[in-house]
């Protein structure tokens, strides 16, 4: 009897706390991302450098990379979600890394509702490929899962045929210049003419320097791409906003 | 990990991670130009195998037959991925690839990749870990994996199958999984064992068949201890239940403090010098420190394999392991003998994962003995129906009686403000016969209790520690040299601890918390040094719930059973 009413206890509490979601990024809060994750990692008090994305100081448009000229010049704008740290950067590792592409399902609403309010409507949404063999050997393409969540919340059409020729050496562990030109050429566009006028979303995960959307862009450009607006969940932070003990 | 599909010239499909010709085996001739999952493959080899039966009256055809079977049957997925197609190995260049492994057999690499994957399932991840602690490249270790593949010491499987219409993770047994597209159509993802590292129907097991144990050893065991009359009562079934060809687990039940793990070392020893693979698994790894040292000191000259989370070296050899339930999991079908401490645990009682992971770690015909003082009810039902044997170690080595709870009533207790009346002076009394532990039934009452101490005794020295507290072994250190008069914690230390003299007091004893066996653990901190063999146990709460019921009966039917059997004074 007393199981029976154990159990009865904890039917009831399901279905009343039904739409009590944990935090995505912390797994404590209140889902789909508490008031602590937004303001840890959303920074909704920070800029975002048009040119590449990365998170800065309210009073500035540019980063001083892009203002030195250091930055990507295909695109029309970049932005991004949020800071690629802690918990959020946890996150989008376990969607890449732990092959769980189902866990962007949480965020889909809260991101496409933040992307359509900064970026202008386009025709179609493309997502930075993977390399054949890299793709082979994860199964799938994180920024497509991402791109797909986007279509699925708003009804912007996914674009194809882009494709990254070579599979270059990791971004990660090159410095800016080495990034900016490790990518030259990598993409080529499959069918130019149906780019051609188009405006478009151009999607990844984490953008740093925005050289990966620059070549890419780059390639869009080359078939005529309109306008072209750079957008991933994480960015980086303008150095001179990063506390000397981080 | 992707393999490339191959013929042979006897027009059998294999696999083979690599595509270079060197590497693969002398006698295959085609290869697909495209390296696929092992799930894809797997299927692709039962088909050709059912073509092959039934194809066996004409063999003149089959090469081009199978070939192009194979390619309508992949190419009938309609992946968005480059042209399949067949490649011929270059016939001129066929050196004897077992030649070259030959070299390499002769090499110290090889000796140690063999000692340190016998009896294993590894991933991809766990044999990177290994090439980078044998200082080799991940492709060296890829080749000897592969090695014993082709000698058939060893397999490759897919971490995650398809059965029925389900799908199961090869490594944990979950079959609660996470499907996704992928660009080969449905996959899946296992989150029982991800902390592990990842597993899908994507990503590939190395599943070593050989035993950790060659033969017969001449292991020295030298105890430092001698068996009590209760223990050595025990070690005989203990040894029975080993040699005995009908039951294969058992159940070790054993008071608080009794020296349960010792019991096993004899029975250790022989199962060793019979060439049988031990293993001593616990759930969480201070279980697991504490043993170490023991373990070692008794087998002097034999390396025992020290397996955490947190050990740096992820990789031994031995045919002794001491080990968690998770690291248990990177084991198959490894152990003629187990002995399970602590089976009532976190996290492993109620793990399915970690459960099925002890279950196949166990070789076929092992021998499983659970050890706890808190039995499951599962395991308490298995022995009343005849699956396991039961052995019972009911009292201390020093034949004193395990301390029997107090209850305060008191109505005090949830909100920490300050430690008046009449137990306030109890906490002094106890001071007066050894440090005080406390015992707090969630994190957040840790530090208001702190502070409620140090305002009530001026002067003391009191600490307090749970679960995510970054200073915890540091504490605990001191805890153990007696250098605290109250410690706070949550159930962090309800276990697999000795704390010389310590008093405990248990406060909310009635939070749903603290069920029989966290009280019976808690309870059995008391009284387990030779020196300090008496104490107080005080449970605080605002009423008697029925765990508190049950923990005493418990502790009341141990001390009774014991005291029939003439083990205690």
């Amino acid at each position: 009897m007393k199981g029976l009413w154990r159990n009865a206890v904890r039917i009831s509490q399901v279905l009343w706390y039904k739409d009590e979601q944990a935090c995505v990024f912390c797994g404590e809060g209140h889902g789909p991302i508490c008031l602590t994750c937004r303001m840890n990692y959303l920074r909704p008090e920070l800029r975002r450098c048009t040119r590449c994305g990365k998170l800065i100081e309210s009073g500035q448009l540019d980063c001083l990379d892009c203002l030195a000229g250091r930055g990507p010049k295909q695109l029309d704008q970049v932005t991004a979600w949020g800071h690629y740290s802690g918990g959020m950067k946890e996150f989008i590792q376990r969607i890449k890394f732990k092959s769980q592409p189902n866990l962007i399902r949480e965020i889909s609403r809260p991101f496409s509702d933040w992307a359509i309010s900064q970026l202008p409507v386009v025709d179609g949404i493309v997502a930075v490929p993977m390399h054949m063999s890299r793709l082979a050997e994860r199964g799938f393409n994180q920024a497509e899962v991402i791109a797909s969540a986007l279509h699925w919340e708003l009804g912007l059409p996914i674009l194809s045929g882009v494709e990254r020729l070579e599979s270059r050496s990791s971004q990660v562990l090159l410095s800016r210049q080495e990034r900016l030109h490790n990518l030259t050429g990598a993409f080529n566009v499959r069918q130019p003419e149906d780019y051609q006028g188009k405006s478009v979303w151009l999607i990844d995960d984490v953008t740093t320097t925005g050289s990966t959307l620059e070549a890419v862009a780059e390639a869009l450009r080359q078939c005529g791409t309109k306008e072209i607006y750079g957008l991933c969940l994480a960015a980086g932070l303008e150095k001179r906003l990063v506390p000397l003990s981080e | 990990m992707l393999f490339f599909l191959t013929l042979n010239k006897d027009y059998d499909v294999s696999f083979s991670p690599f595509q270079e010709k060197d590497k693969l085996d002398s006698r295959v001739i085609s290869y697909l130009n495209v390296p696929l999952p092992l799930g894809i493959i797997e299927d692709v080899l039962e088909r050709s195998l059912k073509r092959q039966l039934s194809n066996q009256g004409n063999p003149k055809k089959k090469p081009n037959e199978i070939k192009n079977q194979i390619l309508n049957y992949l190419n009938n997925f309609e992946w968005d991925i480059q042209e399949i197609i067949w490649k011929e190995v270059n016939k001129d260049f066929c050196p004897d690839p077992s030649l070259e492994l030959d070299q390499d057999r002769k090499n110290k690499n090889w000796d140690a990749f063999n000692q340190r994957v016998l009896g294993r399932q590894l991933s991809k991840g766990d044999l990177q870990v290994l090439a980078r602690e044998l200082r080799l490249k991940d492709e060296e270790i890829i080749t000897f994996a592969q090695f014993n593949v082709e000698q058939g010491k060893a397999k490759w499987l897919p971490s995650v199958k398809q059965i029925n219409r389900g799908w199961q993770c090869q490594r944990c047994g979950e079959t609660d999984l996470e499907e996704w597209p992928s660009i080969y159509g449905s996959a899946a993802t296992c989150g029982s064992c991800a902390s592990i590292g990842v597993s899908t129907s994507l990503t590939v097991l190395y599943r070593d068949k050989r035993s950790l144990l060659e033969g017969p050893l001449n292991v020295s065991f030298r105890p430092h201890w001698v068996l009590t009359e209760a223990q050595q009562r025990a070690s005989e079934q203990v040894d029975a239940f080993m040699k005995d060809t009908y039951t294969e687990t058992a159940l070790l039940w054993a008071a608080c403090g009794a020296g349960k793990t010792e019991v096993c070392f004899p029975a250790a020893a022989w199962a060793l010098n019979q060439g049988k693979s031990v293993l001593f698994a616990a759930p969480r790894q201070d279980v697991i420190h504490d043993i170490a040292p023991r373990l070692q000191r008794d087998f002097p000259d034999f390396t025992v394999q020290v397996l955490t989370g947190t050990n740096t070296v992820k990789f031994q050899a031995g045919g002794l392991v001491l080990a968690t339930t998770h690291q248990v999991l990177r084991f198959w079908q490894a152990f003629d003998v187990i002995f399970m401490d602590e089976m009532d645990a976190f996290p492993y009682h109620g793990s399915r994962a970690l459960e099925w992971g002890l279950k196949n770690a166990l070789r076929q015909g092992g021998k499983l003995l659970y050890l706890t003082a808190t039995p499951s009810q599962e395991g308490l039902n298995a022995v009343r129906e005849g699956e396991m044997a039961l052995i019972r170690l009911p009292a201390r080595y020093h034949r004193n009686p395990l301390p029997v709870p107090i209850w305060i009533r008191s109505d005090i207790l949830s909100e920490p403000n300050g430690c008046r009346g009449k137990w306030g002076k109890q906490i002094s009394l106890l001071r007066r016969q050894g440090p005080v532990l406390v015992f707090v039934p969630k994190i957040s009452l840790v530090n208001p209790w702190i502070e409620s101490f140090k305002q009530t005794f001026p002067g003391w020295r009191i600490e307090g520690s749970y679960s995510s507290d970054s200073g915890r072994s540091i504490k605990i250190k001191n805890l153990k040299l007696g250098q605290y008069d109250i410690f706070v914690s949550t159930t962090i230390l309800e276990r697999g601890i000795t704390l010389p003299g310590i008093q405990i007091v248990v406060l909310g004893a009635d939070h749903p918390m603290f069920d029989e066996r966290a009280l019976v653990q808690m309870a059995g901190r008391v009284g387990r040094t030779r020196e300090n063999p008496r104490g107080e146990v005080i449970f605080l709460s605002q009423k008697m719930t029925s765990a508190m019921k049950t923990a005493v009966q418990w502790i009341e039917e141990q001390n009774r059973y014991a005291l029939d059997l003439g083990l205690i004074d």
